[in-house]
């Protein structure tokens, strides 16, 4: 058995001196320090202040287009205005904020110290694909002052070879960029997650966050590569005018489609695969009991991953594709729906019999599920192709996707960030704010985005500054609705803000987590552990008892027997 | 066995069933007016994953609120002892959806194999999308701003589009289809009953295509067969009918339509040089008449009027313009305007409309329509 660095003793009532071990933020100290870190942990920090100031930026662009559409015509801005508004605010949710967030950002963070390694497999890598990432946003910001664009975050030609807006170019540069930053990531994690695993972590004791930031690499490192061909040959139409896509060049627009789809689609498995693993240990660790049915999730991940590389199709089953592609690709799409589902009710099944605690993550995590199980049935009648005729582009699809990509993704990713914020910034939170805000996140987000469902049935196209005036009263609803979660997310930064400097300082194991992250003090030292440490069956919670003196849960290692087996086993 | 079902497919389809053999189908609380012969169908199968979905997020929903509220924790456990897997019950859930799913792929699927294959009796109809309006050209040649179609007959329309992507969407018959440039697709549908007093359908384009998206709505009016019949012929002869003096204020207006979106009337800069006063040089006659206009190589307009040059006259250069747009382009301008379909009388009505431009209001409404008015009472 290997040592490990207890939780340093606090002296009586669980109020907190300075912790005696160093930790990684303050172990070196200076700008530079940050700006040249190869600490994992630093560089998961630096991801996530970046994607929440991106999620800033994108979250006032949606208020503007919610308020834009409150009446029909003009309210704040014209339509040139509106159309960069919302190809802004779908770009940047998109590259900026929800593809990097969970892997890039708290993936960083957590992954390596899971693992019980001092830092992923190639530190200078990682720090090149945070850096890149910032290279990506700044061509975003040198786009804006080009002019800006009006593409859609989708880019379809012709359109986006002919516009008169001038920021396209440096925009497609970003995202090309972007998409190195996360295949580098993906690199990085796949490579990490093969060596670096400590003793006795199994590929199947592996914490199921690993399996599915393991799919997700996979993804991001197949896919993302024809993405970046893709925008490379929309540049080249559009400044050597060499006709890839645009016809009057002799190209064929469609063919951008499934290109872009090629990539796009799977990229919506990079934002929710990381999502539902967050979820299922927040779950587990919440609820205090071992996660139902691991294999099954696992394997779905790999399933879901798979499959998402033959579904790119049912983006376009009215864009003029042969009725035979569109069978094939609907019917292949309902067969990604077979792991979702088991997810789902393995998740309800972690939760029976369990001690569930309704701590802030928690409430993330169901409001995770019940938004997913929304996002997810609603897909069927886009799956189903004579009913998605009627819905492709409509608010129906908007909704949709809203419910999978905010109400899940990021939901899960804002799950995540309160599961782990103690261990990240070793302070504690309000709770009772933090379900205050859960709270008025979820209202507003249902608010906003379910009545979008009867908008997109009802005929609403999407992409529209004007609308007729029948569509009205569901446009006032979901724009109050917006408002409603904009203020659950301004609540949520100033109580986390606040808890960094006026907030009790974390046990190393606030939760009752058993993975290894919850086994270093919050915030972690610099190397993590001193020498790797023998892991165990992570969701085996028997281990864990409640410290009264600590205010937190320890790991007494001699209480799991999976610690004590022979060296070869593992 | 059909009293067990024909109820069942009452609950499961509501309203739309009941009408499916009738005409429309009115507005539900998620679908709009059906007005064609596929809509019944669509909605049907629409309802019917409604109701699985139903079933499921409520299975899921309250099984998460009950073992919340079961299950909460109490004291300090910390090791719920729990079961961590079982594999029938994982089979179960896995194999069930399986079917589920497989089930409504199929339906769709029918239903999609419907909407693709238009009969062989089609009416046709050719459709040019540009931005951001719509062309409807019938057998006959005559043009439309706005879909007229027969009733009780299947309609095929025959599309494409002379700029970016576009897609016509009919939301009360349930069908859309991409229009793309250099190509064509097909659509059909047909809607059986007649838009009485005005009333229409409408259409959309659903495809993002810039600055006027939104606005490229028009209306489908659903016309009985022998009424349909009667328009065609009088809509094909339109312009012909207007006596030549008459022409540029009553053809005018109605052509204008289709340049309203780039060309104001009123001096302010749009997608295109505004009709009215622009940059100083007068109005588009003014200026074309003494050459004022400047192109973007910095030339001036008076260069190519005049005997021996590019254009004889005024006219000469306005309707190249028109039907040859990229020819020059404006000063601050580009190449943004399309080739305007737009026949001799059709150009001859136009320039006519530029010559008098004081005589339209800035929404190329004639002013002196009550003047004419008191003419022919007189
Ligand atoms: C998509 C926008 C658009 C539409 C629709 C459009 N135009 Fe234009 N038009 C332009 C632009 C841009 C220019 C300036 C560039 C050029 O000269 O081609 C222009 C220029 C012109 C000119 C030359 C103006 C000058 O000052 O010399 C004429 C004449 C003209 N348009 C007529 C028409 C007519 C008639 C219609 C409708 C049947 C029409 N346009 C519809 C965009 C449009
Ligand atoms: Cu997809
Ligand atoms: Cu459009």
């Amino acid at each position: 058995m290997s040592t490990i660095d207890l939780p340093h003793q606090d002296d009586q009532q669980g109020r907190t001196p300075a912790p005696v071990v160093d930790n990684y933020l303050t172990y070196t100290r200076g700008i530079k320090s940050w700006i040249f870190t190869l600490d994992h942990k630093r560089i998961g920090v630096m991801y996530m202040v970046s994607v929440l100031v991106s999620f800033l930026v994108g979250g006032t662009f949606a208020i503007l287009l919610r308020t834009e559409l409150l009446p029909p015509g003009k309210t704040i801005v014209g339509a040139d205005m509106y159309n960069q508004f919302f190809t802004l605010h779908g770009a940047i949710m998109v590259f900026l904020v929800i593809i990097p967030s969970i892997p890039a950002a708290l993936g960083n963070f957590v992954l390596p110290i899971m693992l019980g390694a001092k830092d992923v497999a190639f530190p200078r890598l990682n720090l090149f694909s945070y850096w890149l990432w910032i290279a990506g946003a700044i061509c975003a910001v040198v786009s804006l002052l080009m002019g800006g664009f009006d593409t859609g975050w989708t880019f379809y030609t012709p359109y986006s070879t002919t516009t008169e807006t001038g920021g396209v170019i440096a925009v497609v540069t970003g995202v090309f960029i972007l998409g190195f930053s996360s295949i580098f990531t993906g690199m990085n994690f796949i490579v990490t997650i093969h060596k670096l695993r400590p003793p006795g972590m199994t590929w199947f004791r592996m914490p199921l966050f690993l399996w599915s930031i393991y799919a997700t690499a996979m993804i991001q490192v197949l896919a993302t590569p024809v993405l970046a061909i893709t925008l490379l040959l929309l540049i080249i139409e559009r400044t050597l005018n060499i006709g890839v896509f645009n016809p009057s060049m002799g190209g064929d627009p469609v063919l951008f489609q499934h290109f872009f789809w090629f990539y796009s689609h799977p990229a919506v498995y990079i934002m929710i695969l990381p999502a539902m693993g967050i979820i299922s240990d927040v779950i587990a660790v919440h609820s205090h009991r071992h996660i139902f049915g691991y294999t099954f999730i696992a394997f779905s991940s790999i399933a879901i991953a798979v499959f998402s590389f033959l579904v790119w199709g049912h983006h376009m089953f009215t864009s003029g594709q042969s009725p035979l592609m569109n069978t094939i690709f609907s019917l292949i799409t309902f067969s990604v729906s077979i792991p979702s589902a088991i997810k789902v009710f393995n998740w309800l099944a972690t939760l029976y019999k369990g001690s569930i605690s309704l701590n802030t993550a928690m409430l993330y995590g169901l409001s995770f599920i019940f938004l997913f199980t929304i996002g997810g049935l609603t897909g069927l009648h886009l799956g189903t192709l004579n009913t998605d005729i009627h819905l492709h582009d409509t608010y129906f699809v908007v909704a949709h996707f809203h419910y999978v990509m905010m109400g899940s993704a990021l939901i899960a990713m804002i799950a995540g960030l309160h599961h782990w914020w103690p261990k990240m910034t070793g302070r504690m939170y309000s709770e009772f704010w933090g379900r205050i805000g859960c709270l008025l996140v979820f209202i507003g987000f249902n608010v906003t985005f379910f009545t979008q469902f009867m908008l997109g049935s009802q005929g609403m196209p999407r992409r529209y500054y004007d609308y007729l005036p029948e569509y009205q009263v569901y446009h006032v609803i979901s724009t109050i609705g917006s408002y409603v979660m904009a203020l659950g997310f301004v609540l949520t930064a100033v109580y986390l803000l606040a808890s960094i400097m006026f907030g009790r300082r974390a046990p190393a194991n606030p939760w009752g987590g058993r993975s290894l992250e919850w086994q270093c003090t919050s915030p972690p030292p610099h190397d993590n552990f001193k020498t790797t440490p023998r892991v165990g069956n992570c969701y085996d919670f028997s281990a864990v008892v409640w410290d009264e003196k600590q205010q937190g849960y320890v790991v007494d290692r001699s209480l799991d027997p999976t610690l004590n087996e022979p060296a070869d086993k593992a | 066995m059909n009293r067990v079902i024909a109820p069942a497919m009452f609950l499961f389809c509501g309203a739309s069933a009941a009408f499916a053999s009738g005409g429309n189908t009115p507005r539900t609380f998620w679908m709009p007016e059906g007005a064609s012969t596929i809509a019944p169908s669509i909605d049907h199968v629409f309802d019917m994953i409604n109701w699985v979905c139903y079933f499921f997020f409520a299975l899921v929903v309250i099984i998460m609120f009950w073992f919340m509220w079961k299950y909460r924790q109490r004291g300090r456990i910390v090791d719920a002892q729990g079961p961590t897997h079982n594999m029938a019950l994982e089979l179960t859930w896995t194999i069930i959806p399986i079917f589920i799913v497989a089930a409504m792929f199929f339906v769709g699927f029918k239903g999609f194999l419907n909407i693709v294959t238009p009969p062989e009796n089609s009416y046709e109809i050719d459709v040019v999308a540009q931005k951001w309006a719509w062309e409807f050209k019938y057998p006959n040649g005559a043009t439309s701003e706005d879909l007229y179609v027969p009733a009780g007959q299947p309609v095929k329309l025959i599309m494409s589009s002379r700029d970016v992507l576009h897609s016509l969407y009919i939301k009360d018959f349930r069908v859309k289809q991409d229009v793309i440039p250099g190509r064509y697709s097909y659509l059909w549908f047909q809607a059986n009953e007649p838009t009485l007093n005005d009333d229409f359908h409408w259409l959309f384009c659903t495809e993002y295509c810039g600055f006027g998206h939104s606005n490229m709505n028009r209306k489908v009016y659903v016309l009985p067969e022998d009424d349909f019949a009667e328009w065609v012929v009088e809509q094909g002869q339109w312009l012909d009918k207007i006596l030549d003096e008459d022409l540029y204020f009553k053809a005018g207006p109605k052509l204008f339509v289709r340049c309203v979106q780039c060309h104001s009337l009123d001096g302010t800069p749009g997608i295109g040089p505004s009709w009215g006063d622009h940059a100083g040089q007068g109005n588009i006659w003014e200026r074309t008449v003494s050459g004022e206009t400047v192109f973007d190589d910095g030339t001036k307009l008076s260069s190519l009027i005049g005997p021996g040059k590019a254009y004889e006259t005024p006219e000469d250069y306005l309707r190249t313009s028109m039907l040859n747009p990229g020819k020059h382009l404006v000063q601050g301008y580009g190449n943004a305007m399309a080739v305007q379909a737009l026949n001799d009388r059709a150009v001859d009505a136009l320039i006519g409309m530029m010559k008098r431009i004081d005589e339209f209001d800035a929404n190329g409404k004639w002013l002196k329509e009550s003047e004419l008015v008191d003419q022919e009472q007189q």
